[in-house]
């Protein structure tokens, strides 16, 4: 109650002033989308360095990481927040795809019991989300149980979400089939390794909160 | 509602001495399985080898996290969030953690309390 009370009076006080505003800005997704590969340009276009590490192996995130302080400018606007970048959320998580992906069965198994607990951890921080990034893997298909659970509970809780679809330079790419899934939502279209369209992204970004 | 022992697959009611200060067989981990999922909960446990069950229970020990040296108070997992079908393999209930129920109960002090925040506590809190 009181946080909801201290929220609703942070976006009065926003809206009166209108300057530079401070939020943390989460980035969510289902695993191997490409969240800390956006951190990392995010990072390293803003503030000169990279937020993490990023492998080909799903679940290499498996705790909350946060940038501090990070300003953007496009267009005249500007914003700056907290980056927070999270594991990626699944409904399954067997040690057998790690070993599958070259890992020890030792190794495997301590992976996924710390990737599910990421996976908890990353819904705790949800309610502290002022905003939220969702990313997307654009060459899978968007209507899974994960990406339809993350993008409704945000839309209950009010946070506001822009959708990334993630990996364009890839053949396999349907941005048609995102733009379906998720009609009545702003979506930017990048590629976060190779840096396609990041400028677009940006603005999305301002225009959306500011 | 059943409590199962995760070691030597005991049954316990709500309420049962054996929860709060854990199993006959020593076992300090149990699953909460709810009625209509018990056969199904049954079948899963019961293909569990010995060697299987400790690992699980350490597992899920590790994954509650933040339990203070010598604190073997028992903990319940909440089978309807999360399961450990084998050591190394878990489902996850999407609706059910964003909904923030409970995902373990810890018991102490001759209660049993539902505690996630003590349990789960943030990378963030941490440094505070």
């Amino acid at each position: 109650m009181i946080q909801a009370l201290r929220k609703l009076l942070d976006k009065f006080l926003n809206s009166l002033f209108k300057k530079k505003k401070h939020i943390k800005l989460g980035l969510y997704g289902p695993p191997n989308a490409g969240k800390t590969t956006l951190a990392n340009k995010i990072c390293t276009d803003w503030l000169g360095e990279e937020m993490g590490n990023v492998s080909d192996v799903a679940h290499e995130t498996r705790e909350i990481q946060i940038k501090e302080q990070i300003s953007i400018k496009a267009k005249g606007k500007e914003l700056s927040f907290n980056l927070v970048d999270t594991p990626g959320i699944a409904t399954k998580i067997d040690f057998e795809e790690f070993i599958k992906a070259g890992m020890k069965k030792k190794e495997a198994k301590i992976r996924a019991k710390e990737a599910t607990k990421g996976v908890i951890d990353a819904i705790k921080w949800l309610d502290d989300m002022d905003v939220v990034i969702v990313v997307l893997d654009s060459t899978e298909d968007p209507f899974s149980q994960v990406n339809i659970t993350i993008i409704g509970n945000l839309q209950a809780r009010d946070i506001p979400v822009l959708i990334v679809a993630n990996k364009i330079d890839l053949k396999k790419s349907d941005m048609k089939r995102i733009e379906s899934a998720f009609p009545q939502y702003k979506i930017a279209s990048i590629s976060a390794k190779f840096g396609n369209n990041i400028d677009n992204f940006y603005e999305a970004l301002l225009d959306m909160v500011n | 509602m059943p409590h199962q022992c995760v070691r030597c697959n005991a049954f316990y009611e709500d309420g049962a001495s054996e929860i709060l200060k854990g199993c006959k067989c020593g076992g300090k981990l149990f699953f909460y399985i709810r009625k209509e999922k018990l056969e199904e909960a049954k079948n899963m446990t019961s293909n569990l080898s010995e060697e299987e069950s400790k690992e699980i229970e350490k597992d899920v020990m590790d994954l509650v996290g933040e339990r203070k040296e010598g604190d073997d108070t028992p903990v319940v997992l909440d089978l309807e969030s999360i399961r450990v079908l084998k050591p190394g393999k878990y489902e996850l209930d999407l609706v059910h953690l964003f909904k923030g129920d409970p995902v373990v109960f810890k018991t102490g002090d001759g209660k049993y309390m539902i505690d996630i925040v003590e349990t789960f506590k943030r990378a963030g809190e941490k440094e505070k």
